[in-house]
């Protein structure tokens, strides 16, 4: 596939791989998404994406902007996303807090955007090169009102290049924002990388293979056609409740029809949307949850598990929202204990609990002092989940 | 005359980014203007099945709209071509019944989305319209730095001194001495003076108007949308309801005269002595420079540039 690497291969003419930092392995899959605008603010630890977007959008005659704040950095690409363009922003956590009312008008107007947020510790300030990941809530809740949302988690180099290329891809198809989540590790960590490898980490749900039309997707009309400024095709835009006529609305049943409209739109589309890793399926009475960083150190628990004679299988999600209800409860059928390790206070174990604890016992192992949780604080919870079963 | 009503053909209906090429206002053809007085011409750029519209009886923010039209109908603007973007609030509330492309964005947001648009499609005719509460206040921060800029984006400032859509509270505008529901008992901080604002920011073409002197505001805008660079218009208008009721004169016209009464005109301020300009409004054209590089055209010369430099690296390489 000649579209998808052409910038990596201007920096691979000498090498086969080369070390690829996180942040720059996003911006890299955005310029090969077909991105071609870019708002942002500087912060840490996302910087470098936009960094890299500085120097390489005005080489393919797209627009870079460093606008006044994440408010203006979103908004300026929402109004290009309103004219067809394909369109990005990337922050950190406080950041992403300045831009959920903006991410809220995207949903509502169905503008297609992507959003990297690479979380650091908060709340406030925080520890800002300290990696978390404490906006899994935000990303989902962040905005006001109900509403649909498509979130990705990236777990490495090669991910950040190619949720970055999936999520421009939903955002257009599903015209709406869409969030890739990383963390100060992931977005600042350096890896061997190279498009071979990209192709490698195959998933379990399938469909890695980036064809043409996931560059320039064929838009889903579920909802309303798509707004595109510049033409006289639906020229109205508004975040206030409107109708088919993109005009608005106070009608009850329009309002509540188009409301559930934008949900369903996901919703209905999880098989689609849903990417996942199963790793020893079926071979474990103990299942480890995770995504992020995390699931790093969970596949390298799997290792461990294995040599200590441990029965543990690892479901490592990248879509965190919408839900992957089916695949989270496939796996509660058939182990007696889910752990979930994540940098945070268990925000995404109450969401594994609600779908889970009707099959199986649902743990969350949070940590929030900074330090990544380790693939042997995984093995040893796990073993003692075992051992006080078996005794019992 | 202009048929601003002709959609686009088939193949037209996916226009390329045409960089810097100034399209829009520019290449219109010439319109065939009618009487400026005569309002029928400006339906066509209405939706007039949105009517009746959301303004009280006797607000001037219908004037100032219908001002902005006839100033558009006279430069041909292509519905087609031209995004008006608003905020929210009264003023901004406008876009709904404009027949162009039309944004209604979030608060204070108008001119972040503005230059969003303005930057992916620079021939595309550019308008904010926003209030005094949208664009000075929550949005006061977009403002001096799209005016900083020098974007090609032509703002009109409606500036009705009040919060009107949410009941009658002090916006930066509603300066000292004047009440509302958040201040009962008068405001304690100045006003903003908004045209010395944006021009210190670095606004290139900064007017201002009010909806007594319709005529100069058409004429005011029409130049603003002719200009290559920031432009600003305030557009000083009564809130009979909201600002009337608690700040007599409280009737429309009583504002409309305090309006004429108030006005000078630049030509005139320059000979008055500072004590005798004190509560007057100086309108007409404060400043313009076409000096100023303007950003989407640096932007394209920019791009330009890096493409000569590819294309005689990539002679040089082979």
């Amino acid at each position: 596939m000649e579209l998808w690497y052409t910038h990596l291969l201007r920096e691979t003419i000498d090498q086969d791989s080369l070390l690829v930092q996180g942040n720059r392995a996003s911006a890299l899959g955005a310029l090969d998404a077909g991105v071609r605008f870019f708002a942002g603010y500087p912060i840490t630890p996302s910087s470098e994406i936009m960094e890299v977007m500085a120097r390489e959008l005005p080489l393919v005659d797209g627009v870079f902007l460093q606008m006044e704040d994440e408010i203006a950095s979103i908004c300026a690409c929402i109004g290009a996303s309103l004219t067809g363009e394909v369109a990005m922003t990337a922050t950190s956590g406080p950041g992403f807090s300045l831009m959920q009312e903006a991410l809220g008008y995207a949903i509502m107007a169905e503008a297609p955007l992507v959003v990297v947020n690479v979380m650091r510790m908060g709340p406030s300030t925080g520890r800002p090169t300290t990696p978390s990941q404490g906006d899994v809530m935000q990303a989902r809740w962040g905005t006001h009102g109900d509403h649909p949302a498509i979130v990705l988690a990236a777990s490495n180099v090669a991910d950040m290049y190619r949720l970055t290329m999936a999520a421009v891809r939903f955002a257009q198809r599903f015209r709406m924002p869409v969030i890739v989540l990383a963390d100060e590790i992931v977005g600042h960590m350096r890896e061997s990388f190279s498009p071979e490898l990209v192709g490698r980490y195959r998933l379990t749900s399938g469909d890695f293979d980036f064809t043409e039309t996931y560059v320039h997707p064929e838009r889903v009309r579920e909802v309303h056609p798509p707004h595109e400024l510049g033409t006289l095709l639906h020229p109205h835009v508004t975040g206030l409740i409107h109708d088919e006529t993109g005009f608005p609305t106070n009608d009850p049943e329009k309002s509540a029809e188009f409301l559930r409209e934008l949900h369903d739109k996901v919703v209905h589309h999880r098989d689609e949307l849903c990417l996942y890793d199963v790793k020893n399926q079926g071979g474990g009475r103990v299942a480890v949850i995770a995504y992020g960083s995390c699931a790093r150190s969970a596949r390298a628990a799997l290792k461990l598990a294995e040599a200590e004679g441990i029965p543990l299988e690892v479901l490592h999600l990248y879509t965190l929202f919408p839900l992957p209800v089916e695949i989270v409860q496939e796996v509660a059928r058939r182990v007696e204990f889910i752990i979930i390790p994540e940098l945070n206070l268990g925000q995404y174990a109450r969401e594994v609990r609600r779908m889970a604890e009707n099959w199986t016992t649902v743990i969350s192992m949070g940590r929030i002092d900074g330090n990544l949780i380790t693939p042997r604080e995984i093995v040893d919870r796990a073993a003692a989940l075992v051992g006080k079963y078996e005794s019992a | 005359m202009t048929d601003v009503t002709e959609p686009l053909g088939p193949d037209e209906q996916h226009p390329p980014v045409e960089r810097g090429s100034g399209a829009g206002a520019a290449t219109a053809t010439e319109p065939d203007l009618g009487p400026p007085d005569d309002d029928r011409g400006i339906e066509q750029y209405l939706h007039t099945d949105r009517f009746p519209h959301i303004w009280c009886p006797g607000c001037g923010l219908g004037t100032v709209t219908a001002a902005f039209l006839r100033a558009a109908l006279s430069l041909g603007l292509r519905k087609d071509r031209t995004v008006v973007v608003g905020g929210i609030g009264c003023s901004s509330r406008a876009v709904g019944y404009l027949d162009f492309g039309t944004v209604h964005s979030i608060h204070g947001r108008a001119l972040a989305f503005a230059t969003g648009i303005k930057m992916a499609h620079p021939e595309f005719t550019v308008i904010v319209l926003t209030g005094d509460g949208d664009g000075a206040a929550i949005g006061g921060n977009h403002l001096i730095h799209a005016a900083r800029r020098n974007i090609d984006i032509t703002t009109i400032l409606f500036n009705n001194m009040i919060y009107g859509m949410t009941g009658g509270q002090a916006s930066p505008q509603t300066g000292p001495d004047h009440q509302a529901t958040t201040a009962p008992f008068g405001v304690a901080e100045p006003a903003f003076d908004l045209c010395r604002l944006v021009e210190a920011a670095g606004a290139t073409y900064v007017a201002r108007g009010t909806s007594y002197g319709v005529r100069q505001l058409e004429r005011l805008i029409r130049g603003a949308i002719e200009h290559k660079g920031f432009s600003f218009i305030e557009a000083v208008t009564q809130c009979p309801t909201e600002f009337g009721k608690r700040n007599p004169p409280k009737s429309p016209v009583a504002m409309l005269e305090e309006f004429k009464a108030s006005a000078v005109s630049v030509k005139a301020a320059r000979d008055m002595a500072p004590e005798e300009l004190k509560g007057r409004l100086i309108t007409g054209l404060l400043h313009k420079d076409e000096e100023v590089p303007e950003l989407t055209a640096g932007y394209e010369a920019m791009l330009a540039r890096l493409r000569a430099e590819r294309e005689r690296d990539g002679e040089g390489g082979s």
